[in-house]
């Protein structure tokens, strides 16, 4: 006998709107929660199983967890990957590769080193080794390499937590440091969800320095391309090859992580010209051949300010949760929950 | 050298945006070779308006370059009825780190000018004013200086229809104060003038107060007293005062700090009146915070 399941957490939207696609379709999904999963490292008893995983909910606010809870999930998946050679198992995403994508310094060497265009990466080996980088360094380096505004990302961070962008004026040395990360007075170190701006030496070194002992790629920040004021990237939903959904995300700020209250906009709003368009449709095709064990992922792209020149920002092997869609077509769970009832056909 | 996107400017031949991206300044593009550039692209003959954008490492070098290159090349430019200088988004340039220039020599350089806007005002210098057919001058900043303010107050300008200026805050470069607007609003001579915009201030309150009192009142059929920290205190000094000049058909409010209760009665007004986008104050270790809308 075969068997869907969706490993995930109760009463979330990923788990009630693909719930509800799987009921358009007649198909049976069993859910199992992640507490079940860590309680007896099973899954229900069938021949063959048909797997998605959601990510785990994580209620910390800190950032001095933020590695544990990914390493944590490193090792949930690296489990599930090993039960699934005893058994007759397929996933939707298969956990190697989840895992590949919850590296954004791997994957994105990946996707450098198969020729596609990423947002690049300061290349030194201070900003490529692990968590040796200070604020300090960081500076001499924009220096060096005249890079004088870059994004900072913790390696293995999801959302915008931890995300910080700085710019830096060498002639006058004034500085701005974008992030919603906070050092408290009592000196815990949150991520508040609110984007902040430091701009003062005192506030922005000891910020950064500790936004760095995380482990963090830098990147080259770029003008996004904009829209009535905003600027913008986009979301894409790639499944199966197929390009399913893309979102616009414009921001005031330069995070436009749609949980900072930006704003969403449905890319027919945004006129992008025909060819543009098609870039960015090959550009996810390509980025998903590079994974073969993904079968569907959210991709950040970016279109440079005039050129307009797609960069592969970030993959995410579970960025499916687009509200602009579950609110309304449900398409991208449909679509998911269309591959599960031809996985029951067995075709 | 980049041209803009924006769809309306596809269309309209007779406008466009010309920029530098951060590979092309890397390149060693910058303002010294924007404007040569300008002019020899196909576009520049049809153009009425130029607008121009990041001329590369804008927090770097100043917009001198540009200037100097239009004033020295005035015959080339006479067809230019618009120019916008500075025109960049927050993720190329801080609006308070554009490093801006002085525009002395541009007022007889082109004479047939009728809009100015500029972003930045860092090293920004306006001169002495003069200038027979100006119509619009618009300054858009995080901190407008005293000097700036008050080269626009002798400024000489018979057809100014619309004063547009984004006073900021301290810390980025606005060091006057009230009397520094009232002087400006008492002083200045524009017999045109029919729009006026004090706005993006941390003290809108009581620009509003002087702003009412002024002599443009009774002249000007917009007031634009936007993007600032006006508060129901600003607002209550409205409705008592600006039914009594029928000539004002619009009244910009939006981004500011107005209750629902005085938006409402602001909006009931029997004119055009923009109260959207008001915002709440923040209070943090029992201190409250408005902000200017632009500041950065």
């Amino acid at each position: 006998m075969r068997q869907v399941v969706l490993l995930g957490s109760p009463g979330t939207k990923r788990t009630i709107y693909l719930e509800k696609a799987a009921e358009q379709k007649g198909l049976p999904i069993v859910f199992t929660d992640w507490n079940s999963w860590n309680d007896c490292r099973r899954l229900p008893v069938a021949e063959e199983l048909f797997v998605k995983i959601d990510p785990p909910l994580w209620s910390s606010c800190s950032l001095e967890e933020l590695n544990g809870l990914a390493d944590g999930y490193i090792r949930q998946l690296e489990e599930l990957g090993s039960y699934a050679q005893k058994r007759k198992m397929t996933f939707l995403n298969i956990p190697s590769a989840m895992i590949e994508l919850l590296d954004k310094r791997a994957c994105k060497a990946r996707l450098q080193q198969a020729g596609l265009p990423v947002t690049e990466i300061m290349q030194t080996y201070v900003c490529l080794n692990t968590g040796k980088l200070t604020a300090e360094l960081l500076f001499e380096e924009m220096h060096r390499q005249r890079m004088h505004q870059v994004f900072i990302k913790p390696v293995k961070g999801s959302g915008a937590a931890g995300v910080s962008a700085l710019r830096w004026q060498p002639q006058t040395g004034r500085m701005a440091l974008y992030s919603c990360a906070l050092l408290q007075a009592d000196g815990t170190f949150v991520n508040t969800k609110c984007l902040r701006r430091f701009s003062k030496t005192e506030e922005v070194f000891p910020l950064l320095d500790r936004i760095l002992e995380m482990d963090c790629i830098v990147e080259q920040w770029y003008a996004k391309a904009e829209y009535q004021g905003y600027s913008y990237d986009l979301r894409a939903v790639v499944q199966d090859g197929r390009l399913d959904f893309l979102l616009g995300r414009l921001s005031k700020g330069p995070i436009t992580n749609l949980h900072l209250n930006n704003r969403p906009l449905e890319t027919a709003a945004l006129k992008l010209p025909a060819h543009t368009l098609d870039d960015i449709a090959k550009l996810c095709q390509k980025s998903m051949e590079i994974y073969p064990g993904l079968r569907s992922a959210g991709i950040d792209i970016l279109l440079e300010k005039g050129s307009m020149k797609p960069r592969i920002i970030e993959m995410n092997a579970q960025g499916d949760l687009i509200y602009q869609d579950i609110y309304n077509k449900n398409s991208i769970y449909g679509h998911q929950a269309e591959m599960m009832r031809q996985w029951l056909c067995g075709k | 050298m980049q041209f803009s996107m924006v769809e309306e400017e596809n269309i309209d031949l007779t406008k466009k945006t010309f920029f530098y991206d951060y590979g092309e300044y890397e390149q060693g593009k910058g303002p010294a070779t924007m404007i040569e550039e300008i002019m020899e692209s196909e576009h520049f003959p049809h153009l009425k308006e130029l607008v121009i954008g990041n001329w590369g490492g804008a927090y770097e070098e100043s917009c001198q370059a540009v200037i100097d290159a239009i004033v020295a090349n005035a015959e080339k430019f006479s067809h230019i009825e618009k120019l916008f200088i500075g025109n960049m988004g927050f993720e190329e340039c801080e609006v308070s780190w554009i490093i801006q220039g002085d525009y002395s020599k541009l007022w007889e350089a082109m004479p047939q000018l009728k809009e100015l806007t500029i972003k930045g005002s860092m090293d920004l210098e306006l001169g002495d004013i003069c200038h027979e057919e100006l119509e619009a001058l618009t300054i858009i900043c995080g901190g407008l200086s005293k000097d700036v303010i008050q080269s626009i107050q002798k400024a000489k300008l018979p057809k100014l229809k619309k004063l547009l200026l984004f006073i900021g805050i301290e810390d980025y470069g606005f060091d006057g104060d009230e009397d520094t607007i009232k002087e400006l609003l008492e002083q200045a001579d524009f017999p045109a003038l029919t729009y006026l915009g004090i706005t993006n201030s941390e003290i809108q309150d009581e620009l509003t107060a002087i702003v009412l009192d002024s002599k443009f009142m009774g002249q000007i059929s917009t007031l634009d007293l936007s993007n600032g920290t006006l508060t129901d205190k600003g607002g209550a000094l409205l409705l008592e005062k600006v039914p009594a000049w029928p000539n004002i058909g619009k009244l910009d409010l939006h981004y500011n700090y107005l209750s629902d209760d005085m938006a409402e009665k602001l909006g009931a007004l029997p004119m055009e009146v923009d109260v959207s986008e008001q915002e709440e104050a923040e209070e943090y270790k029992g201190e409250i915070y408005r902000n200017a809308m632009l500041t950065e």
